[in-house]
C-alpha cells in the first residue's frame, strides 16, 4: 500500500513538474510601465498597444515555434520602483527581453541592471541619454531630445518659414535638451530667423498667461512650445483666449488625441515633430490606427506606437536570432535594417543604439493629427 | 504699462483661486488645529462630481449644487470618520491621518475615473470686458465674480449671523464655548461643510479655467494651501486670502518680468520662510 502511495506520489510529482515545464514553453518577454501614478495615462497607452502586438505575434504563430508570454509590471514612473520590478522580471520571471514602455527616471534605473544581466532592453520612447549609455544591451526606440528639436529647427525655418521665434520650453532634461537642439539650428542653418524669446517654464505649471502676455508683447510669429499634452494643450487654449493667433508648434509630448480634446477649436492649425504619421499609407499602421481606436475607444498616440514598436523590434531580433539567448538577440536587434514599423521605417540603430528614422510632422485638422510634413535629412535626424 | 496691467489681472486670477482652495484649510485650522491636506483631495473630488452632474444634465447650476452638497458630506465624514478619533493625540497623528485620506482619495478618483485628463468643457454666462486696450476675458471675468461672491458671503455668515458667532467661539476655546451651551461638535461640523463646499466650487471652477479634471489635480494645492495658511497667520481666514490674492499676483509679475529659473510654487515656501523668520504669527494671524 506504501508503495503504491509513493509511486503515485511520484507521478503527481513529475505531472506537477511537466506541467510546469510546459508553462515554461513560452517565451517570456517583460514590460515596464506606469500603470499608475501622474504618467497612468501613457501607461494605459503603452499596455493597450503592446497587448496588439502580442496578439498579432501569437496569431502569426510566435516566435521560433513558441507562443510570446508578455509579463506587464507597473513602475509607477519612479526610479526606485523601477529597481525593485526590473529584479522580479529578472530574477522570478526569467524575461529574455524587455520593453520600457516608461518615463527617463525609472528607464534609467532600470537600464542598467538588464545591461549587467546581458537581457536586451528597449526603451520605448523615454529620452534621457544616460538610457542607453547603460551599454550595448540598451537600445532606443524614440528620438533623442537634439534630434527633435533639430527636427523643431527645420520645420520652423523651412516649412513654417518663421522669422521671429518664442520658446517656451518645459523644464525637464527633455525641454532643455530640445531647446539646445532647437537653438543650434537657428543659429547655423536658421536663414535670418531669431530667437526673440526664451522662456521656461516649471513642469507643473498650469497658468500660461503670464508667459503668453510677455510673447504677445514680442510680436512673434512662431510659437514653439516643448512640453506634455498636458502642457501644450492649456498653452493652446489660453493663447487663443488671449487673442494670440499666432502658428504654434510643438513635440511628441503633445502627441496625444488629449490635446485635441483639452485645447478644442484652439488645437486647429496646430504643427508638432513627433514619430507616427497617421497618414501613414503603410497596411500594418491604418491597421493598427483602426483597430486600436475601435478596441479601446480613444486615438492611439505616439507614447503607444512606440512601445508596440519597442516589442516587435524584440521578437524580430529572436526570429532572426533563432535563438533565446541573450548576446544572440543582442546583435540581432543591433543589426536590424529597414525595419517596418508604425513609427516608420527604422533604418537602424546606431552604435550607442540610437535608433535613426525619419521625424514626422503632424498637424491638426478638423480634431485629427494628419500629415504636414517630414523631416528626412539624414544629418538632422542621426543622433 | 498694457502688460503690466495685464499680468496683474492674471496675477489677481491665480490668486482668487488660490484663496477659494486655501479658505477651507484656514477655516478647518482655525477651529480644529488640524492641517486638513486631504481638503485637496476634496477639492479634487468637487471637480469629477461637478463635471459628472454637469454630463449628466447640462446645466452648470446643478453640477454646482449636486456637486457641494456631495463634497459637504465627504468634509464631514472626514471629520467624523478620521480626525474625531485621532483628536486625543498629538497634532501629528491627525495629519498622518489627513495624507492618508489624500492618496486614497487620488487613488479613489484615478480608479473610478480613469487615469486620463478629463476635460470640462462648459461655458461661464460671463460677459467679456474692454477696458482701454485690454480685454478682460469672460473665464476671468468669472473667475473675479465667483470667488467675490464666495468671499461675501462667507464674511456675513462668520460676522453677521449666530452661526458665525458660535464659530468663532469654539475656534477661540471649545470647552468654554461648550459651556455657553453651543454644541460644538455641531459646529465643527458645520466649517467642514462650508469648507468643503466652496472646495467644491473652486473645483469646479478651477476644472473649467483650464478645462482639466484628473486625480492629481489637488497635488499641488495640496502642500502650496499649507504655505498660505502659514503666511497668512495660522486660522486667521482674511489673513489666508490676503497671502494667497498677494502670492498670486507675486508669482505672475515675476513670471512676466524676470525668466528665474525658480519654479513658481518657489515663491510660495521662499514667504513662508520669510514669514516663520520675522513674523512668525503670519501676516494677520495673533500671538
Amino acid at each position: 500500500m506504501k508503495i503504491i502511495r509513493l509511486v503515485g506520489f511520484i507521478v503527481l510529482a513529475c505531472l506537477l513538474a511537466t506541467g510546469s515545464v510546459f508553462a515554461a514553453d513560452t517565451i517570456k518577454i517583460g514590460l515596464m510601465a506606469p500603470l499608475t501614478g501622474f504618467a497612468a495615462a501613457d501607461g494605459a497607452s503603452v499596455d493597450n498597444s503592446v497587448k496588439l502586438a502580442l496578439e498579432r505575434v501569437n496569431n502569426e504563430g510566435g516566435v521560433i515555434g513558441k507562443k510570446v508570454e508578455l509579463i506587464v509590471y507597473d513602475d509607477r514612473a519612479d526610479g526606485k520602483e523601477a529597481v525593485a520590478v526590473a529584479r522580479k522580471l529578472i530574477q522570478q520571471d526569467r524575461v529574455i527581453g524587455v520593453v520600457a514602455g516608461s518615463y527617463s527616471t525609472p528607464s534609467r534605473a532600470s537600464a542598467p541592471i538588464f545591461q549587467d544581466e546581458k537581457i536586451p532592453f528597449v526603451a520605448a520612447y523615454a529620452v534621457h541619454p544616460d538610457i542607453t549609455k547603460a551599454g550595448n544591451y540598451c537600445f532606443r526606440n524614440g528620438f533623442l531630445g537634439m534630434v527633435e528639436g533639430k527636427s523643431a529647427g527645420y520645420v520652423a525655418v523651412e516649412m513654417v518659414k518663421a522669422k521671429r521665434i518664442a520658446l517656451m520650453t518645459t523644464d525637464n532634461d527633455f525641454g532643455r535638451e530640445m531647446a539646445a537642439g532647437f537653438k543650434d539650428y537657428i543659429e547655423n542653418q536658421g536663414k535670418g530667423a531669431k530667437i526673440v524669446l526664451e522662456q521656461t517654464y516649471p513642469f507643473p505649471e498650469k497658468d500660461y498667461k503670464p508667459y503668453l502676455s510677455k510673447i504677445k508683447a514680442t510680436e512673434a510669429d512662431l510659437i514653439v512650445v516643448s512640453g506634455y499634452y498636458f502642457h501644450t494643450a492649456p498653452i493652446l487654449k489660453q493663447a487663443r483666449e488671449m487673442g494670440i493667433d499666432t502658428q504654434v508648434l510643438g513635440e511628441e509630448g503633445a502627441d496625444s488625441p488629449k490635446t485635441i480634446e483639452i485645447a478644442g477649436k484652439a488645437s486647429e492649425g496646430f504643427i508638432m515633430v513627433t514619430n507616427l504619421n497617421r497618414d501613414d499609407p503603410r497596411p500594418e499602421v491604418q491597421h493598427f490606427l483602426k483597430e486600436y481606436e475601435s478596441r479601446y475607444k480613444i486615438q492611439p498616440d505616439m507614447v503607444g506606437a512606440s512601445a508596440y514598436d519597442a516589442f516587435m523590434i524584440i521578437c524580430e531580433a529572436i526570429k532572426r536570432a533563432g535563438s533565446t539567448d541573450g548576446e544572440a538577440i543582442q546583435a540581432a536587434i543591433a543589426d536590424t535594417k529597414d525595419f517596418n514599423a508604425l513609427t516608420g521605417v527604422i533604418k537602424g540603430f546606431n552604435d550607442i543604439g540610437e535608433v535613426v528614422k525619419e521625424v514626422q510632422v503632424q498637424v491638426v485638422k478638423d480634431g485629427r493629427f494628419r500629415y504636414y510634413g517630414v523631416v528626412t535629412d539624414i544629418s538632422l535626424i542621426t543622433p | 504699462m498694457q502688460l503690466f496691467f495685464e499680468q496683474l489681472l492674471n496675477g489677481i486670477a491665480m490668486g482668487s483661486i488660490y484663496a477659494l482652495v486655501t479658505l477651507g484649510l484656514a477655516l478647518v485650522y482655525g477651529i480644529l488645529r488640524i492641517l486638513h491636506v486631504a481638503h485637496a483631495g476634496v477639492y479634487t473630488v468637487g471637480a469629477y462630481i461637478g463635471l459628472f452632474f454637469f454630463q449628466l444634465t447640462g446645466s452648470l447650476i446643478i453640477a454646482a449644487l449636486g456637486s457641494m452638497v456631495f463634497c459637504a458630506m465627504l468634509g464631514v465624514a472626514i471629520e467624523r470618520f478620521v480626525y474625531y478619533p485621532l483628536l486625543k493625540y498629538p497634532p501629528y497623528v491627525p495629519l498622518i491621518g489627513s495624507i492618508a485620506v489624500m492618496l486614497a482619495i487620488e487613488e479613489l478618483c484615478r480608479l473610478i475615473a480613469g487615469p486620463h485628463i478629463l476635460t470640462f468643457a462648459a461655458k461661464l454666462p460671463f460677459p467679456e470686458i474692454q477696458l482701454g486696450g485690454i480685454t478682460i476675458s469672460s473665464t476671468l471675468m468669472a473667475v473675479y465674480c465667483i470667488t467675490a461672491g464666495v468671499l461675501a458671503f462667507l464674511w456675513y455668515i462668520t460676522s453677521f449671523t449666530e452661526l458665525g458667532l458660535a464659530m468663532r467661539a469654539t475656534s477661540q476655546d471649545i470647552p468654554i464655548a461648550d459651556a455657553m451651551g453651543i454644541n460644538s461638535h455641531l459646529i465643527v461640523s458645520i466649517t467642514f461643510v462650508l469648507g468643503s463646499a466652496i472646495a467644491a466650487i473652486a473645483g469646479i471652477l478651477v476644472g473649467i479655467y483650464y478645462n482639466q479634471v484628473y486625480p492629481t489635480m489637488g497635488a499641488v494645492p495640496a502642500y502650496k494651501t499649507l504655505a498660505l495658511i502659514v503666511v497668512g497667520g495660522l486660522g486667521s481666514v482674511p489673513g489666508a486670502v490676503i497671502a494667497a490674492m498677494l502670492l498670486g499676483v507675486a508669482e505672475t509679475l515675476l513670471i512676466g518680468y524676470a525668466n528665474i529659473p525658480l519654479p513658481r510654487d518657489a515663491l510660495a515656501f521662499i514667504a513662508m520662510i520669510g514669514v516663520l523668520m520675522w513674523r512668525s504669527e503670519g501676516l494677520l494671524g495673533s500671538r
